[in-house]
């Protein structure tokens, strides 16, 4: 892995709406390395999709990237001309999307929509651009891709379908691939088969992949690096690994604690984190998870954390973390995940207001 | 493959049984009024009843409408008129039909062309002025009844410009369909197709609207394609699907307006002929047209339906 | 804690007020608020009142030939001109406003009369009246509208205004039996009809009394929809000369008269083919406005 060929400084993208001025995305940034698998994780909401829609460009109406910077191996994509942008889009940053059934033109055939994305790139021949695509669905794992590119998708399973769409990504050798929930739309089994495929296709072609999702699960099969994303704002950013055994913001915390486990108790509670998803035309103040967080003090409420380092290759926003949680305020023994349950901060006059 | 064809092969059998049905129809409640049929030549009342015997007119009801179907089914024959004595109705009305489809098709295409014109335009500019003054456009369109519009052509391209159309509108049109000079055909044909035309503008917009919020435009975008492409290639093919629906209707509509600007302008079609047919209560002629409509249609209906797989692939037969 | 308490009571209490402000109301403020429709109900109103003042009134009789000059442009002694008779058309225009208000709105009472009980029964008790209703629907909807029209107007045989009012409602009927089946459709699965079925309510008097009230909303839209329809078929049956006879002015038939006169006086079509215009215009922007205004789908 060498030098980081996406660096995103400082991203901010807000909506102009009837009601105000939504903050989607607050201040993001973050590297991505060659070859690298980088999560995001969070609720919906919290600006994942955005980011990413962002880099590619596609920020839609009434939405505006307002500030920041998104070099692609050194050149700003936020200065680009459109002209220069679109040639940019879907041949060094792909992307691919949710719902593969609505995701691909109901009228035209699967092997053409490969196609395109080559020739909007590139003059190729027909029948040369055709083997290609055959090609790139044999190598997503369609099976019979000569008689597959012929269909229409409406003749395809989810699983296919969603296949064709990665390769419609990988059809110009990207260097990044950013898949915005690509699996949550389809069955389990065919999840898994999904998520294998792109962990193959990530060491195979040492294409960087930005997977975005709502799903713990998908990420700890996938990718070597995760960010948590909160309220448009990364929370916390480290390995796969440690994150999911160490993790140091409440709200990661908060979210692995909720994942009902296979293995639990019947009489165990689901644990969810207690509170509503933030209001992004008015945050709260100071750091913004501090009205749902149960270990929040004092300065919680006044001043907003910066995303600094905790330990090597470890990042987080929280004026408190884990660590303190569980050496300070007993978050082990914690049963209650109240907001405030373990901070002694509990009966605060600010605590009841709205 | 096989099963267009047999399609095919199935509606034109229907075409078939509907003009025969529309001719029955047409001939015993038009026969009701037996006497009518020469009242325009005030004859003696001799006269009128040998004239009557003649052409069979005094003959029960069953016994005419026997020889008739006879006639019709098995030699195509319409009979003759019975205010022109002597003229052949089936070679009459396959000529006039094929002059009204003709003007007919170049109404279409005035229709679809310019309803998608002004349907795309108003989507893509959404709320702009642009947007506004189409929608204006569309409406006097459809408000102004089209004989209206075609009179004010006339104004302008019959009076006050008298070089491009020379004046009059009066064609020279062999059963072949040959026309003197084409443009003679745009005026007409303009005032037929363009109060459909916003039919089809507003639908297109709206379908337009909504499928560019669709998820597939946004992967086009993500390819990289240009605006152009994505509108063109993705969105309005999609859109197209709702339009095709309303084609059949949009068929009839032509064949209305066909029967007025056909007499505004002396075109030598279906429509002059059923105006003037009824004047003159030659009701032979009548019942032909009445059939030549029927077929007509028909053959309209099925061109429509035999368009819907080529825009989306989901429908087959 | 009671200044808090308070102001959770306001809160609750606010948006139910808002709420109980009805359909109608809302309906006729959007309405109000589009000047367009506006403009063309005001435009409406004063030619209606035109064609009543007409029934008493015109400046000249409308069929007196040679009240002036023929071919006469617009001047004092006729604000509008004379035609190629002599006849004065300010005064042919005003009786042929009325020809047109009378029949967009008896052909429209025909259509509501004839298909609405259509409509109801069908949906009602369905079974074999719904698919014979429905293959007569589909059979008048196969064929364009003027040869319904015109071969009717030749089977009854006299020219006259009742011939053309049963002539173009035919054409228009299936639009009212479709919209009331439907609506018949899915109000016969509600529970108020179950209600009386159930207490033993007899079918005429449920259908009547219950189920017609309450479908009357989308009935009295597309009735008045209706009219400008209905106005257009009638000038294109008199422009062809199978509508009302002689003298009596159609809009129609005054713009055929003035065809063949355009080259020297098209005053003569001009005038009733603006009139029909505007009028056409007028109707189609104020049923838009109507239909945009009941539309529940409106934010605000």
């Amino acid at each position: 892995m060498s030098g980081p060929i996406l660096e995103v400084r400082d991203l901010h993208t807000q909506f102009y709406t009837d009601d105000g001025v939504v903050q989607a995305v607050n201040g993001v940034s973050f590297d991505l390395h060659e070859g690298e698998s980088l999560g995001i994780v969070g609720e919906s909401g919290c600006g994942k999709s955005m980011t990413a829609l962002s880099i590619m460009g596609l920020v839609p109406e009434p939405g505006r990237v307002t500030g920041g910077q998104i070099r692609l191996r050194g050149q700003d994509l936020l200065r680009l001309r459109p002209e220069d942008m679109r040639e940019v889009r879907g041949r060094d940053v792909a992307m691919i999307f949710q719902d593969p059934l609505s995701s691909l033109n109901p009228v035209l055939r699967n092997g053409f929509q490969i196609e395109e994305a080559m020739l909007a790139h590139k003059e190729l021949p027909r029948r040369q651009a055709l083997e290609r695509a055959v090609g790139l669905l044999r190598k997503v794992r369609v099976p019979a891709p000569e008689a597959r590119a012929r269909d229409y998708p409406f003749q395809l399973s989810g699983g296919m379908r969603q296949r064709t769409m990665i390769a419609m990504g990988l059809a110009n050798d990207p260097s990044v691939l950013i898949a915005d929930e690509p699996t949550t739309a389809l069955d389990v089994t065919v999840q898994a088969q999904i998520l294998e495929l792109l962990r193959d296709l990530n060491r195979e072609l040492n294409t960087a992949i930005i997977m975005i999702t709502h799903n713990l699960g998908v990420v700890a099969g996938l990718c070597s690096r995760v960010l948590v994303m909160y309220a448009g704002q990364i929370v916390e950013e480290g390995p796969v690994d440690e994150i999911f055994e160490h993790p140091q913001h409440p709200y990661t915390w908060a979210l692995l604690r909720s994942v009902p486990r296979i293995d639990a108790l019947r009489h165990d509670r689901l644990r969810s984190i207690e509170g509503l998803p933030p209001d992004l035309i008015s945050p709260p103040s100071g750091c913004r998870f501090h009205p749902r967080c149960p270990f929040r003090i004092d300065r919680c409420f006044r001043e907003e954390p910066p995303l600094e380092r905790i330990a090597e290759g470890r990042l987080a926003a929280c004026w408190v973390t884990m660590e303190r949680a569980y050496a300070e305020m007993g978050a082990g023994q914690l049963v209650d995940v109240r907001p405030g349950a373990g901070s002694g901060v509990h009966g605060l006059q600010e605590e009841r207001v709205g | 493959m096989k099963g267009s064809l047999l399609y095919i092969g199935q509606r034109t059998l229907l075409i078939a049984f509907t003009a025969l049905a529309v001719s029955s129809i047409v001939f015993i409640g038009i026969h009701r009024l037996p006497g009518d049929a020469f009242v325009s030549e005030r004859l003696r009342p001799s006269q009128q009843q040998a004239l009557l015997h003649q052409y069979g007119l005094d003959r029960p009801l069953l016994v005419q409408y026997r020889d008739f179907m006879t006639n019709l089914v098995l030699h195509g024959d319409l009979g003759q008129s019975v205010a022109n004595r002597g003229v052949r109705i089936t070679p009459l009305v396959l000529r006039e039909a094929t002059v009204s489809a003709e003007i007919g098709a170049a109404a279409l295409i005035f229709t679809i062309g310019l309803g998608l014109l002004f349907g795309v335009a108003g989507a893509i500019r959404q709320n702009s002025w642009v947007d506004y003054a189409l929608s204006a456009t569309s409406v006097v369109g459809f408000s102004m009844p089209n004989f209206v519009i075609a009179t004010f052509l006339l104004l302008v391209f019959g009076i006050w410009l008298q070089n491009l159309t020379g004046g009059g509108f009066f064609y020279e049109i062999g059963w072949d369909g040959a026309y003197g000079n084409p443009a003679e055909i745009i005026v007409p044909a303009f005032a037929l197709g363009f109060p459909y035309a916003s039919f089809v503008a507003r639908l297109t917009r709206a379908s337009m609207l909504e499928v560019i919020r669709q998820d597939y435009i946004r992967t086009a975008r993500a390819k990289g394609l240009a605006e152009q492409v994505v509108i063109v290639r993705h969105a309005l093919r999609n859109a197209l699907i709702p339009v095709v629906t309303i084609l059949g209707p949009l068929v009839i509509g032509i064949v209305t307006g066909s029967v007025v600007i056909e007499n505004i302008f002396g075109i030598p079609g279906l429509g002059k002929e059923f105006v003037q047919s009824i004047l003159n209560r030659d009701y032979n002629i009548v019942i032909g047209v009445f059939t030549g409509y029927a077929a007509l249609i028909g053959l309209a209906n099925l061109t429509v339906d035999l368009i819907y797989p080529l825009i989306d692939p989901r429908i087959r037969y | 804690m009671a200044t808090q308490q308070a102001t959770v009571d306001q809160l609750i209490a606010a948006p139910v007020a808002r709420a109980q402000v009805g359909l109608w109301t809302d309906a006729w403020r959007r309405l109000r608020r589009n000047r367009l429709a506006l403009v063309s109900a005001a435009y409406l109103i004063a030619l209606a009142a035109t064609a009543l003042v007409g029934i008493v009134y015109t400046p000249y009789p409308y069929a007196h030939q040679g009240v002036g000059l023929p071919y006469q442009g617009p001047s004092a002694a006729h604000l509008l001109g004379t035609d190629q008779a002599g006849r004065d058309i300010l005064s042919r225009m005003i009786i042929g406003a009325q020809i047109s208000l009378i029949v967009g709105l008896a052909t429209q009472t025909v259509v509501v009369v004839v298909g609405v009980p259509l409509g109801l029964v069908a949906g009602y008790f369905k079974g074999w009246i719904d698919t014979a209703l429905s293959f007569v629907i589909s059979v008048f909807y196969g064929i364009p509208d003027i040869l319904v029209a015109m071969i009717l107007i030749v089977i009854i045989g006299k020219p006259g205004l009742g011939t053309i009012i049963v002539a173009i409602a035919a054409t228009r009927w299936m639009d009212m039996a479709r919209l009331t089946r439907g609506q018949t459709l899915s109000l016969r699965e509600r529970e108020f009809i179950e209600a009386s079925r159930a207490t033993g309510g007899r079918s005429t008097k449920i259908l009547f009394g219950h189920l017609l009230p309450n479908a009357l909303g989308p009935i009295i839209v597309q009735a008045t929809l209706g009219i400008p329809a209905a106005i257009l078929f009638e000038a294109f049956l008199s422009f062809l000369g199978l509508g009302v006879p002689p003298p009596t002015p159609s809009w129609g038939s005054m713009a055929a008269d003035g065809i063949h006169a355009m080259r020297i006086s098209p005053h003569i079509v001009l005038a009733p083919a603006i009139g029909l215009s505007i009028t056409l215009m007028a109707f189609n922007f104020l049923g838009d406005g109507l239909r945009d205004a009941l539309d529940p789908r409106q934010k605000r």
